[in-house]
């Protein structure tokens, strides 16, 4: 049986006696029939309610353990003393309101401690209340309690997303199985692949060719996807030799002239515009430019051979109706990995501005590897309106800018043991900071605490449903044998 | 009977007559004693009858040291204890319970008696008390009851006797520790009853010793123990002529009184040793004590134990209170404390126990 004990703001505590097994995330509902009005409350801790003197039943313990003995209790009285030895405490945290079964935002109010009557909230019933997974919808995971927890295409969709947690927690895991199911919507989905790990997502786990064999397109900058100067534009190259490579605005002053002279003559490829660099008289500028262009040319990014260049455009018409564009960061250079990213967000900006396609969602792994910190910005505000609905993926929660945080719609918090982590995302998202710090540390893998709009704003530890799908990454091993 | 036995044998008349007690607490209301996490002596019905002496000088005094004796002679050590649940309208709740501890195989080994829990009205407190003491005591005479705050401790009292009849008639060859004294009042320890328990305990090789830690014995206004160099420890101060001289017209003791120091440190006890035993065997009993019981501060760590495992815990308390709410159908209602009201914060933090008292008086 549950009664409230105190509440404090939005904070609300429960004493539980005889325990029942509430555990942290779960839902508790505090009903004040007289008020015709009910709380519902997340128990964000847990712990044992304070009985007096129970501190004096412990210390004296040691010294009874060693005595052996028996109870002649004819009354029976022990499993009552253990009741109150076991009585628990629930910190938690007020969400919602209900009115006649519907939600309410009006939380002003408190219940009567005397009369209402406090019960867990199942898991069906909450997400029921709340309507997530109403419509059109993605199935992400089951609740502890086993309810199926899937997300409103709506809560995704235009919004920004951040996938945070410890290594090998699941973060990637869920990422893969947002664009599956995104791609099964009909959605364009671009990843930027650090490790690799999305390279095999058209096949199944067993390694034959999945349902989504066709909609996944794996592009490798420098073999399978190249494109010419002509197509890249001057402003997307001058801004990635300027931004990347640290152009000085002096030599990308000569760059534009170089560049203007060539295209006007129709003589724009890779040659002519090294041969142009070398007559800069300038040696200063000649040597600025021939060096940046160097790093362009080694790339192999870049091509004058027509047949063997791409369009985004071409390769976007693959996934028209719906597909995931993955391209393969694994192995690359630290600046031939910006100068990709650099491209292809110029790029794309320029696509979604001119409508060749609605909008892509970005699936940015670890983005702080090629991300410049001017970017960060950009993304989340004019990339965000042209089109292009970013979600993050790292294990290193302070390698996003806090600023990012607070314009997250969505997190998805995977476990973190660290206390520097912990402390970075309790501070940056909109949640409690308790609810972050206490349920965060304790998530197995593979389980999730979502927060935001995906769930309603009513955080909701999930565990993420698995894949048919081939997910790891090619990572070399020592010991192939094991 | 053998030790086993004592596992076996409950006081089956305390579950009667508790129980017999509390059914007329039905849909009534209950108000419980407030239990604080400050106040850890939650035990305040202790109803150990001290005695004070102040001897004139130390002159008579006579110091008997002791040489520990190993002989695994088995100890056995009693202690019961009485608390206080609540007020019902019409009198007070209260539990009782009773242990006995005895070492055995280098441990110790306990059987605890209770809690047997009792509603004690004006209206039923005479019959309960006869009846208990008709049961344990056998006394046929009926007796007044006291007041319904002593109650409590008077069947604890009740209960600590037949404990102790108990091991008197169970155990051979042993040292019987009791709590308190060997003297006989008129109500709680007729002369009869204790003078009953120490034949059999003697018939059966046993010598009984009884510890209590609450009599103050001064000698020309020094603290006895100030008298006793801890280089004679451990030791004896027979001081028997000295009390009997001082209450030996009021009181019946059953024991021979000693001042006893077996360990250094700050305290001593006062020690009775049954006064029908030969002076000589009940010294030799204490030094067989100290040879084979761990005493600490000059007390039997077997009596320690009895003392912790009967002891009540607030928990256990509360327990107890959710037991009466939850079987009895007793509503529990919190009564606005007299001086929280008058008072407000200058109330104090220790008054607790008073105000209760105060409140037992009215009924009176």
């Amino acid at each position: 049986m549950m009664h409230i004990y105190k509440i404090d703001g939005n904070t609300l505590q429960v004493v539980c006696c005889p325990p029942e097994d509430v555990r942290k995330g779960d839902y508790l509902l505090i009903n004040d029939a007289a008020a015709k009005r009910g709380l519902i409350a997340q128990v964000v801790n847990t712990g044992y309610a304070n009985i007096p003197g129970i501190l004096e039943d412990i210390l004296r313990e040691p010294s009874t353990d060693q005595v052996m003995g028996e109870d002649l209790d004819p009354l029976e009285m022990k499993p009552y003393v253990n009741m109150i030895k076991d009585a628990k405490s629930f910190t938690c945290k007020i969400r919602s309101c209900v009115v006649n079964e519907m939600l309410d935002d009006d939380i002003s109010w408190v219940p009567s401690r005397s009369t209402s009557r406090v019960e867990k909230l199942s898991d069906e019933k909450l997400i029921k209340m709340a309507g997530m997974g109403k419509y059109h919808s993605i199935s992400v995971g089951t609740t502890k309690g086993g309810a199926g927890v899937s997300i409103d295409l709506a809560s995704i969709d235009g919004k920004l997303n951040i996938i945070t947690g410890k290594k090998e927690t699941g973060k990637s895991h869920l990422s893969k199985l947002l664009v599956l199911g995104l791609i099964s919507r009909g959605g364009i989905c671009v990843v930027f692949d650090v490790n690799g790990e999305y390279t095999n997502l058209g096949y199944t786990s067993g390694g034959k060719k999945g349902p989504f064999y066709n909609k996944i397109i794996v592009l490798s900058p420098g073999e399978n996807f190249k494109v010419t100067l002509k197509y890249a534009g001057l402003n997307v190259l001058l801004r990635t030799m300027t931004s990347v490579l640290d152009l000085p605005a002096t030599s990308a002053w000569e760059f534009r002239r170089i560049w203007d002279h060539l295209k006007k003559n129709n003589m724009l490829s890779l040659e002519r515009l090294g041969g142009a660099i070398q007559s800069v008289k300038n040696n200063y500028v000649q040597d600025a430019l021939l060096r940046r262009y160097e790093s362009l040319v080694s790339t192999g990014f870049f091509t004058d051979y027509t047949e063997e260049a791409n369009t985004l455009e071409d390769v976007l018409k693959k996934v028209k109706m719906g597909g995931a564009l993955i391209f393969n960061l694994q192995n690359l250079p630290p600046t031939f990995r910006r100068i990709i990213v650099e491209f292809l967000l110029n790029k794309f900006s320029q696509l979604l501005g001119r409508w060749v396609v609605r909008a892509v969602f970005l699936f940015a792994e670890e983005a702080h590897l090629y991300l410049r910190e001017t970017y960060w910005d950009d993304v989340i505000t004019r990339m965000r309106h042209l089109g292009v609905f970013t979600t993050f993926v790292t294990n290193q929660p302070d390698s996003i800018p806090e600023g990012v945080y607070r314009q997250a719609d969505n997190i998805f918090l995977f476990n973190f043991t660290n206390e520097n982590d912990l402390d970075i995302v309790s501070r940056a998202t909109r949640v409690d900071v308790e609810t972050v710090r206490v349920i965060a540390r304790e998530l197995p893998p593979h389980h999730c605490l979502m927060l935001g709009k995906a769930v309603e704003n009513f955080p909701l530890i999930v565990k993420v449903n698995p894949l048919n799908a081939k997910t790891m990454g090619e990572t070399r091993m020592f010991f192939t044998n094991l | 009977m053998e030790i086993a036995d004592i596992s076996y044998t409950s006081p089956k008349d305390f579950m009667t007559l508790g129980c017999g007690s509390l059914k007329n607490i039905v849909d009534q209301s209950f108000r419980p004693r407030h239990v604080n996490l400050l106040e850890l002596e939650v035990e305040d019905l202790d109803y150990d009858r001290g005695i004070k002496a102040n001897i004139a000088d130390n002159k008579h005094l006579e110091t008997v040291g002791l040489h520990p004796i190993v002989d695994d002679t088995p100890v056995f050590g009693i202690d019961t204890s009485s608390i206080e649940l609540g007020e019902t309208k019409d009198g007070v709740l209260c539990a009782v319970r009773g242990s006995v501890v005895w070492r055995y195989d280098n441990g110790h080994q306990y059987t605890r008696y209770g809690p047997f829990i009792f509603h004690i009205t004006e209206s039923n407190k005479r019959s309960l008390y006869n009846k208990l003491r008709q049961a344990y005591f056998g006394s046929r005479d009926e007796v007044s009851a006291p007041s319904l705050w002593w109650m409590a401790g008077r069947i604890r009292n009740v209960l600590e006797r037949w404990l102790q009849k108990l091991i008197c008639h169970s155990c051979r060859d042993s040292l019987l520790l009791w709590d308190g004294s060997l003297t006989a009042w008129t109500f709680d320890s007729p002369v009869s009853v204790m003078s009953e328990m120490l034949h059999a305990a003697r018939n059966r090789g046993n010598i009984t010793l009884a510890f209590s830690k609450k009599t103050r014995l001064y000698v020309a206004d020094r603290r006895i123990a100030d008298l006793i160099d801890d280089r004679e420890v451990p030791c004896l101060l027979k001081i028997d002529d000295a009390i009997r001289f001082q209450y030996g017209s009021n009181i019946c003791f059953f024991g021979r009184v000693y001042a006893a120091k077996l360990a250094p440190g700050c305290f001593s006890f006062r020690l009775d040793i049954d006064r029908e035993v030969p002076e000589e065997d009940g010294i030799h009993a204490v030094e067989r004590l100290i040879g084979n019981d761990l005493v600490i501060e000059s007390y039997p760590e077997t009596l320690r134990l009895a003392h912790i495992t009967t002891r009540f815990s607030a928990s256990e308390v509360i327990g107890m209170q959710r037991y009466i709410a939850e079987n009895y159908g007793v509503r529990i209602v919190g009564r606005p404390d007299v001086r929280q009201v008058l008072f407000g914060p200058y109330a104090g933090a220790s008054t607790q126990g008073l105000e209760e008292k105060w409140t037992y008086d009215a009924y009176l």
